[in-house]
């Protein structure tokens, strides 16, 4: 692997950290290079301490680690909160004009830029960050010109005079470090490619795959981490014939949804876990209601508000089991951001074919996190969309009873009914939540409650033996020691196990994105040696539920910190979890 | 649609299980025939219905209808009309439904002016569960639950309403049939959010808000020579604390409903097969 290069920019909220961390990712991917971004930011607007941080390679990267090596610091606390993953060759950027005087352990080198004057210079403090980028990009041996076509895409809207200023603001760092500073000891050379790589996070990807999937209705209520999803489709979905409404809360959003699904429109919500509590009560009815419908939950640390700004895989029970009564469903949990985009297009299609609820389950890591991709990773010639039993017209007559009621909740083999749209000429039916025979009415009859009761729960049989529950899987296919993971901690493993392999470690890594229905792994976990489970959570659901489908017992690595996995953490505790006994 | 549409055709053949004498059957009635004389038939329409013996009303018409959850059946009904503006959406419920656990999202549909019809079946009562307190029960009222009364003062759902700029505000009673099937009608001609507060007698468990008490006390604003569209007209009749009133209270005539507002105007329902021919722009953003 190419050698890396870890950059970070840190200082106060509100003192622009995201955009200027952004403009670097993507000069970073029009230089052709490889991006891997994550964000340390506190749940307050102004005030307390928050950091951009990007991992570029020529190599692809999908894991963040324990080192920087070019730090923008606009606060002491940035210096300190990163001291640990400092090293010799650090280099860090910072303003000794300002009040500040920076306290930087000697052996590393400071870089001291006046960010404020020469952007006061170039026509504004306000671009003391783009100062250090240009700074930044001396130190790095990184062409200039590459922020220029990021300063365009930023700024471009607000008008060429703007633009030119931040060019200018970006010189004069450069220059600057040029004239005063003589860094060819760092040895820090940044290669650039000709590929044209996309850049974009968890959230952009979801928001891209429903719009691409035929997604014309959202209704939604701010959470953190899952608004860019409602941000994203807000003024782009118009332009297909949608609309976002933005609810007064989730019970609403969720109904919002609900209406426009059973008005015969692809439609979706997402929020976080707070908003899933509140949302779980309709759950159930869009399962009874045979509704398809796509929820998304990008998990955050809980319970209750917990930690808003903190990774956690903590949701999946709730995903799962939550609801009262038996509540048929499917959970995905993409492992990746080009997953966020396959399988939200694979969950509406999955809704409407089975007509039922499905959970797309992201999470806080992957939501805040830009990667690059080829574009073809998201190729739109490769989207179906399958209505499933959607009847037209013609149908409709098949469907009918005796008096020319329309059986929306017939019972059939497969277990799953046609559906009629408004509209739709005798196909008028009524849906609810109460117990009901095949047209929708309301019933106790013992007979017909364990019909429909088992005619809902037939569809995820049917989807059982129809579809692929497939799993991704990485390392040696051979391997005694099997590591099973779901949700965002796929990248991380895969690159730990260049580490393990270093140690002369063999691995399997299997990644699991079906939740429910999901793949049964008895076979790969007898054939190893031993099995951990590695997620975000202090319990291991995930690991419970693989015990309980392959009837032993599994190892864990569990964090709960609130910070996501690192490659060469997981490297180290699988290594120290394989020496442990095998749990009885 | 077609001209031949009878109201019985809105009818479901299912029974009726409210008690006899229940204001909901002359409610429905209204509903029904309202809808067939403003040209609307069955497969055009779309019912939402809350919790309660008055969100049983789903059951007993025939149309597109959800029995959704207690007190959500507004956000329903405004995601149908997003999706479909080519869709008649009507939605009812109890005063508990949507004055109580709803109350959040009947203030925000108002806002919003979605245009659909909202009838609410106003019997001052908990129908369903046996008699509690409700809302828009009288603070003295004695019930299960409140054996001295609520001691609070009821809500004002029209005040609640005009509050909420509502662009539509109409009382009726149940019983006075041609009066409240003639305001029901309004409300679903109304460009916007037509709000009916309909009094609906609870026979079993309320003996105040009974029928001859609605007879002898309401004024028809008819007689009253109200202009609706005089919005400080309607908002002393709103607030009128004497005296109870049917008719139309308020009409805003510049009404513009949300989806117009918003340029929604397709038939979201329709959607290609595969993704759009220009969607590769989407991933070119994030060159
Ligand atoms: C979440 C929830 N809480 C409570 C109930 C129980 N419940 C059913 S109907 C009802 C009150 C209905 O009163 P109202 O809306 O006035 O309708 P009415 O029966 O009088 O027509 C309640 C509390 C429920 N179904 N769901
Ligand atoms: S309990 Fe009251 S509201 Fe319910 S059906 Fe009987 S009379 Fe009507």
């Amino acid at each position: 692997m190419a050698e890396d290069l870890n950059w970070a920019v840190g200082g106060e909220a509100g003192d622009g950290i995201d955009s200027t961390g952004k403009i670097f990712a993507q000069a970073l991917s029009r230089a052709g290079r490889h991006v891997f971004t994550s964000k340390d930011f506190a749940s307050r607007i102004r005030g307390g301490y928050t950091a951009y941080k990007i991992r570029t390679s020529v190599d692809q990267v999908q894991s963040v680690v324990d080192r920087l090596d070019i730090l923008v610091a606009l606060t002491q606390r940035t210096i300190d909160e990163n001291l640990d993953e400092l090293h010799e060759g650090s280099a860090v950027i910072y303003d000794g004009e300002r009040s500040w005087e920076a306290e930087i352990p000697d052996k590393m080198t400071a870089v001291d830029v006046p960010l404020k004057s020469l952007a006061e210079d170039a026509g504004g403090a306000i671009m003391r960050n783009i100062v250090a980028l240009g700074a930044a990009c001396e130190i790095t041996g990184f062409d200039v010109e590459y922020l220029d076509e990021a300063l365009e895409k930023r700024f471009g809207g607000k008008g060429s005079k703007i633009v030119e200023n931040n060019k200018e603001a970006a010189r004069a760092g450069q220059e600057y470090v040029q004239e005063n500073y003589d860094l060819d000891h760092l040895g820090y050379a940044v290669e650039t490619t000709d590929n044209d790589y996309v850049l974009l996070n968890g959230d952009e990807a979801i928001g891209m795959g429903a719009l691409a999937a035929g997604c014309r209705f959202y209704a939604g209520y701010p959470i953190t981490p899952a608004t860019n999803v409602m941000e994203y489709l807000t003024g782009r979905i118009e332009d297909y014939g949608g609309h976002v409404v933005q609810a007064e809360d989730e019970l609403s959003a969720i109904n919002m949804a609900l209406g426009a699904a059973r008005a015969g429109a692809r439609s979706m919500t997402a929020t976080s876990g707070p908003g899933i509590d509140l949302m779980t009560e309709t759950f159930g009815l869009i399962a009874t209601s045979e509704t398809p419908m796509v929820i998304v939950d990008v998990m955050r640390s809980g319970p209750s508000t917990g930690m808003p700004t903190k990774q956690e895989q903590g949701d999946l029970n709730m995903t799962l089991y939550g609801g009262h009564g038996e509540i048929p469903r499917f959970v995905i949990a993409p492992t990746t951001i080009a997953e966020c985009f396959w399988k939200t297009v694979e969950a509406f299609n999955f809704a409407e074919q089975y007509q039922t609820p499905v959970y797309v389950v992201s999470d806080l890591a992957m939501a805040v996190t830009e990667r690059t991709f080829e574009p073809e990773t998201f190729d739109m010639d490769k989207v179906e969309i399958d209505r499933g039993k959607l009847v037209d017209q013609d149908e409709v007559d098949e469907w009918l009873d005796a008096q020319g009621h329309f059986r929306a909740h017939a019972v059939t083999e497969d277990g799953i009914s046609p559906r009629a749209k408004p509209g739709t000429i005798d196909g008028a039916h009524m849906s609810t939540g109460l117990e009901h025979d095949e047209l929708g009415r309301r019933t106790e009859e013992e007979d017909e409650r364990v019909q429909q009761v088992d005619k809902r729960n037939r569809k995820v049989e049917t989807a059982k033996n129809e579809e692929d529950w497939d799993y991704r899987e990485f390392g040696d296919a051979d391997a005694d020691n099997l590591v099973i993971s779901w949700g965002s901690n796929e990248g991380a493993l895969a690159e730990a196990l260049g580490y393990l392999e270093e140690d002369g470690i063999d691995v399997r890594v299997i990644s699991v994105p079906y939740i429910f229905p999901r793949p049964d792994l008895t076979e790969e976990i007898e054939a190893a040696e031993q099995t951990i489970v590695v997620e975000c959570n202090a319990t291991g659901q995930f690991a419970d539920v693989i015990e309980h489908d392959a009837l032993t017992r599994v190892k864990r690595i569990n964090k709960y910190t609130g910070v996501r996995f690192k490659a060469d953490e997981l490297a180290e505790q699988i290594t120290e979890r394989l020496s442990e006994e095998v749990p009885a | 649609m077609s001209s031949d549409v009878r109201f019985t055709d809105f009818k479901s053949d299912k029974q009726p299980t409210w008690c006899p004498g229940c204001g909901d059957f002359g409610t429905m009635n209204g509903m029904m025939k309202g809808l067939a004389e403003t040209g609307n038939d069955p497969d055009n329409t779309f019912v939402v219905a809350g919790i309660g013996c008055s969100g049983k009303i789903g059951t007993y018409m025939h149309s597109y209808a959800l029995h959704g959850v207690h007190g959500r059946a507004l956000p329903v009904g405004t995601g149908v009309k997003m999706a479909r503006p080519d869709i008649e959406v009507m939605v009812a419920g109890g005063d508990g439904d949507g004055y109580s656990i709803g109350a959040g999202h009947f203030v925000h549909a108002v806002r919003r002016n979605v245009d659909m019809t909202y009838v609410v079946m106003d019997n001052r009562i908990y129908g369903l569960t046996k008699g509690q307190a409700s809302p828009t029960s009288r603070s003295d009222f004695e019930t299960s639950t409140t054996p001295e009364g609520p001691k609070q003062p009821p809500v004002n759902p029209l005040a609640l309403a005009l509050a909420a700029g509502a662009s539509f505000i109409a009382q009726s009673f149940s019983s006075d049939a041609l009066r409240h099937q003639e305001i029901i009608q309004k409300a679903i001609e109304h460009d916007g959010f037509g709000f009916v507060n309909v009094f609906s007698p609870c026979v079993t468990f309320n003996d105040v808000d009974t029928y001859d008490y609605f007879r002898d006390n309401l004024v028809d604003l008819k007689e009253a020579d109200h202009d609706p569209t005089d919005y400080e007209a309607a908002k002393n009749v709103i607030t009128d604390g004497e005296k109870e009133y049917q008719g139309v209270m308020y009409q805003d005539e510049n009404s513009v409903p949300y989806h117009e507002q918003h340029g929604v105007t397709e038939d979201m329902s329709e959607i290609p097969d595969g993704a759009p021919e220009d969607a590769m722009d989407l991933v070119r953003e994030f060159y």
